[in-house]
């Protein structure tokens, strides 16, 4: 077996071992052990109770007769959620779903379209999720590289030192910056919608739809941008900086090479692995979304799902989320690992090996 | 197929909600509607909903016109302030949620010997003067709460009727710190404390109180400012702020004697308004309110107290009399029990933009099971209305388990189905939507009495025997695919029997697929009730079981007596205070086609989708959902086969009701309607759902009118007669009164459709036709109406007029012409919700005219 295939299979194998294993902690740590589920049970007990007692239809029953009632109800509540099955087998089924990413049923939530099916209810949120935070995420990931690349040409100048001054507001978080954008586009000058998808009712033709929604990201999108916009070009600014003092740079520099030639090869060259690692994972990330953000805007994306699970201690949700992101980062950091040796040449499979 | 009450009343409650509220004008005691402006095709054109789970954001979408109505309660003191002193604004109150004192009861001491001063009920009465609930309402709650001290909520019916000893206990047990001290510091004493400085003490260690406090709502500082109270009698309090699920394994189901908790701040809340809550005693004090619960297991009232209580949960009074006196002493009683010291009423506030008339629910606020009928602007037909709340489509929508969340039942139950009987919002009262009249035959002795307010559509005589006829349908056997008589069943008798005349409602076209309403659209759903509890069907549903235990308990059989108009007679062993609910809770209503169960009972039959969230999950298949998502694939399939086969459920026997060649008729609309609206939901309500976007979480409602078809629905009432488009006929004399009142008017010569007929029998043959069959006779100058009495004239002087539907058309007549005009005038200038309506008309002014203002109704009818 060629070193870089063997390499391969080998990191591949840990990487999914580790999956494995925070799969399972995270079945653990979201069922207490399995002590939620008596906690489960009396709540599903007591609700029920609650419900029959408030039902004018039941009025006539007797309390012996409501009592019976509760008990039975209770029971198919408790099988449906299986809760009437011990906790360590639940936990296995709920290993196997994930990690075949079958990803079984939810015991509580539903999708938008109704479905328990936790596959349904990740794959229906993910595509907004995609649309505003990944957007997002690429525009700020871009202001922050051709910003921070700009900017470190121009160390010490004005514009460098207000980007400096500034960088402190992206302590604010994005939402916060939304509600601001909120208060002026949509309290003051009513020129944009306040949140939500799309407007109500959505256009019936699909352009219509599309601009619809796209004046409905506008807010959002620019709260994000506005947070990271000066820590972006800052960070950036200075991780180029760090890069341009390097020795290789400024034997380069003294040779007399062109400046843009040296920012393409001197500077970016290098500085590509950590670059692509970042950006990878900036990607990777924004596909959980972002809770407080989604509710400042009402936008329905699986940031909040996520909430809600881990709110109705919805299990396989949770697990659901928690092992496809696994899956994603794992398969992250292994297409990285490919691609660091195609990007640096200083990197090869099986050196570790011979050395 | 869900009957008169279900979804409607299904109240649900719960504790812990992260609500509050007030009335600062007490709207308490406001008296019900006169009238609810009913339209049964719609009054807006189109219904827009959509979410907005942020109150301030919805409120600022309210002011700037871009949101009609909130279908959420606000509870923000602050955002009520706004509320009020918007121009474009205008609110409502309902007053389902209430907060409490809930007591540890156990000891004198715990386990470890701590000690628990609450277990002394003295202690706990004495709780009630010692906490200042005016305060509670107008520093903490900012106006949005009134004062509450028994397990009664005032507003509604329950405290009405017993108002006056409400009143009387609040001045009893009004604020009186020092009054509170000295008890609690004698009994204190009596339990072996000592007062050192200003701290209690027991066996050398201070008198801990262990105070759960619920950090989500109004509660975290009703708790901080109870806390204090109780330090300034000199104990020392553990204050323990927590969520409901942190709260609940220490008060809901943790062993009170362990004493890891003494007083916790409970909170409760109520959807339906309930016309009976004599259960509550029982429930809220005793330990059979919640048996197996630790901490009403941990209960010990006074026997009185617990008999009380008892005889009120099980009914064991024989009169109503009986029973007021059982509710005024439970109420006394409870105060001096006081395992919870009830603090305050929350007073909810509803929004809507001004112009926008809607109903609030005393318990459930906008959305009402009626809000769909009665919600207009200056009941004029047209427009859209924006709702939005907290949330829009959360669950599976299917004919026969569908999702209970307020956010779906809202749009598709209240929205864009109907039902034979709603509750109205305020007094809980079944109102009639689809039904004429019930006439009911109750056992004698049976704790049980109709209403003033339904007199004109209810009727309720007590017999020695309520005889089941042998042929009513008792059941369905399941095995042999056929009905199951009285007879065959060995039932010969029931408590209760009513009869419903719900009109004319068969063959017409009433399905938003533009199907017609027919017998097997009330049989279907009947028998799939059965199927679905029975072992041996392929609808076995056990999650169904429970509550069709119940039902079999108290239903004992039906029979239909009459198609023309439909007549259904029920026998029933349920019991109710109030007659109208038994009818109300039994009365089928078939608010969706059967061929719309039929496709989803061949996706259950094929294991491939279920109706039943439990099911579903047991099969591990789709909840069968007809608006979005996987299901709607697999319904599509079946929908095709259905078609291809003509399937009739239950064919052997219900080939006696539908033809194959009706069936397929049937799917074949189902098939249009699916491919131009991209869902199954087809029901009988004011509006259909021209569309769902779920992942939007919007839907938008249009009115029945805008169907291609035309949907049938006689009026029930003159004023839902007068706003549809109709015809009308008059001859001689009387089309000059016609004009006079429509000018534009093209008079025919006969009814075409639905038409105003005007004239007297003897000038007017449809009249003359029409009246004949109904018994109204006109004799010389009189007129007799049956049930009405007799009615006179003197011409150009006195003369009377009548305004009767019957049938699609609305009849007016007079004795002589002064009459006719008066009935004519008096129907087109006033909205009312009868059918029949006799007028007055009297020359007061001398002018020979017919005027507004000499016009009396002096005889009006459902």
């Amino acid at each position: 077996m060629p070193p870089v295939v063997k390499v391969l299979v080998k990191r591949a194998l840990i990487l999914f071992v580790i999956v494995l294993i925070a799969t399972y902690i995270t079945i653990l740590v979201a069922n207490v052990g399995g002590y939620i589920d008596e906690l489960k049970k009396k709540e599903i007990e007591f609700q029920v109770a609650q419900a029959v007692q408030n039902n004018p239809q039941y009025k006539d029953l007797s309390p012996t007769e409501k009592t019976a009632l509760i008990k039975k109800l209770a029971q198919v509540e408790i099988k449906r959620q299986g809760l009437d099955q011990p906790f360590i087998i639940r936990s296995f089924r709920y290993l196997w779903d994930a990690i075949t990413l079958d990803l079984g049923r939810a015991e509580k939530m539903t999708s938008d379209s109704g479905s328990r099916s936790v596959k349904v209810i990740i794959l229906e949120r993910l595509p907004q999720t995609i649309l505003l935070f990944t957007t997002a995420t690429v525009i700020n990931f871009f202001i922050g590289l051709f910003g921070g690349l700009s900017l470190s040409r121009k160390f010490g100048s004005f514009l460098d030192r207000l980007v400096i001054y500034l960088s402190p507001t992206s302590a604010i978080p994005g939402w916060f910056y939304g509600i601001f954008l909120i208060m002026i586009f949509y309290t003051w000058l009513h020129v944009l919608p306040p949140g939500g998808l799309v407007d109500y009712p959505p256009p019936p033709d699909p352009v219509g739809y599309v601009l619809s929604v796209l004046k409905h990201m506008i807010l959002p999108l620019l709260s994000w941008i506005v947070s990271s916009f000066f820590i972006g070009i800052y960070s950036n600014r200075t991780f180029f900086l760090l890069y341009s003092t390097e020795d290789y740079v400024e034997v380069a520099k003294a040779k007399g090479l062109p400046p843009g030639q040296i920012e393409r090869r001197y500077i970016l060259r290098p500085a590509l692995p950590p670059i692509i690692t970042t950006f990878a994972f900036a990607v990777v990330f924004s596909w959980s979304g972002a809770i407080i953000t989604e509710t400042v805007f009402n936008w329905p994306g699986l940031g909040l799902t996520y909430y809600q699970a881990i709110n109705l201690v919805d299990v396989p949700v949770i697990v659901g989320i928690t092992v496809v992101f696994g899956y994603l980062i794992a398969a992250t950091v292994f297409i990285l690992d490919i691609l660091y040796g195609l990007v640096d040449p200083r990197i090869k499979a099986g050196m570790g090996e011979a050395l | 197929m869900r009957n008169g009450m279900n979804g409607v009343s299904v109240a649900i409650f719960a504790l812990m909600v992260a609500l509050l509220l007030l009335p600062s004008a007490s709207p308490l005691l406001a008296e019900p509607e006169e009238r609810l402006p009913f339209n049964k095709y719609g009054w807006f054109d189109q219904v827009v909903f959509f979410s907005e789970p942020s109150r301030d954001k919805a409120l600022d979408m309210l002011i700037k016109g871009d949101m009609d109505a909130y279908f959420i309660d606000i509870s923000d003191p602050v955002a009520f302030k706004k509320i009020k002193e918007s121009p474009q604004l205008e609110y409502d109150f309902s007053y389902g949620l209430y907060y409490e004192l809930t007591f540890n009861p156990v000891g004198p001491t715990y386990k470890d010997g701590r000690l628990n001063p609450f277990s002394v009920p003295r202690i706990r009465e004495a709780m009630n003067y010692v906490i200042d609930r005016d305060y509670i309402v107008n520093e903490i709650m900012g106006g949005l709460a009134v004062p509450k001290f028994t397990c009664l909520v005032k507003a509604l019916p329950e405290g009405q009727r017993y108002i006056d000893i409400l009143d009387e206990i609040e001045d009893m047990y009004s604020y009186d710190f020092d009054k509170g001290k000295t008890i609690i510091d004698a009994e204190m004493r009596k339990l072996g404390a000592t007062l050192v400085g200003d701290k209690w003490y027991y066996n050398g260690e201070p008198v801990k109180v262990k105070f759960i406090i619920r950090v989500e709502d109004a509660r975290k500082p009703i708790g901080d400012y109870v806390a204090t109270q109780l330090e300034k009698l000199g104990f020392t309090v553990e204050r323990m702020y927590m969520t409901f699920r942190e709260a609940a394994r220490y008060w809901i189901w943790g062993d009170p004697a362990e004493g890891q908790w003494d007083i916790y701040t409970g909170g409760w809340i109520t959807t339906a308004v309930s016309r009976d809550d004599s259960d509550n005693f029982l429930f809220f004090y005793t330990p059979e309110g919640l048996p197996g619960f630790p901490l009403w297991d941990a209960y010990k009232p006074a026997p009185e107290f617990y008999d009380v209580a008892k005889k009120l949960a099980y009914r064991q009074f024989k009169s109503i009399e009986e029973r007021n006196e059982l509710m005024r002493k439970a109420i006394e009683l409870s105060l001096k029990d006081s395992v919870r010291v009830w603090l305050v009423d929350q007073t909810a506030v509803w929004v809507r933009r001004k112009g926008l008339f809607l109903i609030a629910d005393y318990a459930g606020g906008y959305p009402t099971p009626i809000w769909a009928l009665t919600m207009n602007r200056d009941e004029k037909m047209g427009g859209t209305a924006r709702i939005a709340s907290a949330e829009v489509i959360s669950d599976p929508w299917n004919p026969i388990a569908p999702s209970d969340a307020i956010y779906d039942t809202m749009l598709y139950d209240y929205g864009v189905t109907e039902a034979a009987f709603s509750l109205h919002p305020k007094t809980g009262l079944p109102v009639p939507i689809n039904v004429k009249t019930v006439q009911m035959w109750a056992k004698e002795g049976l704790l049980t009495s109709a209403n003033e307010e339904t007199k004109d559509w209810f009727n309720l005589t007590f017999v020695d025997e309520v005889t089941v006829p042998p042929d009513a349908w008792y059941g369905w056997d399941v095995e042999n695919q056929k009905i199951v008589t009285a007879k065959e069943a060995g039932v010969t008798t029931a408590n209760v029997k009513f009869i419903v005349d719900y009109g004319d409602v068969l063959n017409r076209t009433v399905y938003h697929d533009g199907t017609k309403r027919t017998l097997a659209d009330f049989i279907i759903p009947w028998i799939l009730n059965f199927e679905r509890a029975d072992p041996k069907s392929p609808w076995y549903d056990e999650s169904s079981v429970p509550n069709f235990e119940v039902y079999r308990e108290n239903f004992v059989a039906w029979r239909i007596v009459s198609l023309e108009p439909l007549k259904i007679e029920y026998y029933v062993n349920e019991v109710q205070l109030d007659a109208e609910i038994i009818a109300a809770d039994y009365t089928l209503w078939p608010d969706m086609p059967w061929h719309t169960i039929a496709i989803g009972m061949l996706a259950e039959k094929n294991r491939e989708a279920a109706f039943s969230s439990s099911k579903a999950d047991k099969l591990d298949v789709e909840w069968m959902n007809y608006i979005a998502g996987p299901s709607l694939k697999i319904l599509e399939k079946y929908l095709n086969e259905a078609y291809n086969e003509g399937y009739i459920p239950f064919k052997n026997f219900m080939e006696k009701y539908v033809t194959t060649a009706e069936a397929k008729r049937r799917y074949k609309l189902y098939k249009e309607f699916y491919e131009k609206y991209g869902h199954f939901w087809v029901g009988d309500g004011p509006y259909y759902l021209e569309k769902v976007d779920a992942v939007a979480h919007t839907a938008l409602l249009k009115a029945v009118r805008l169907l291609p078809y035309t949907i049938e629905k006689p009026a029930r009432f003159l004023s839902e007669f007068m706003i549809y488009p109709f015809e009308i006929v008059a001859f001689g004399f009387d089309k000059s009164i016609v004009w006079k009142y429509y000018p534009a008017a093209d008079i025919k010569s006969g009814p075409e459709g639905v038409s105003l007929v005007v004239g007297g029998p003897k000038v007017n043959i449809h009249t003359k036709v029409a009246f004949e069959e109904a018994g109204i006779k006109f004799e010389g100058n009189k007129m007799v109406v049956p049930g009405a009495g007799t009615y006179e004239a003197r011409w150009a002087k006195m003369d009377h007029g009548i305004a009767i539907l019957i049938g699609d058309n609305l009849y007016v007549a007079g004795i002589t012409r002064f009459g006719t005009e008066a009935a004519l005038l008096f129907v087109k200038e006033h909205k009312l919700n009868k059918a029949l309506v006799i007028v007055k008309w009297e020359d007061k002014n001398g002018n020979g005219q017919v005027d507004l203002d000499e016009i009396t109704a002096v005889f009006e009818k459902l």
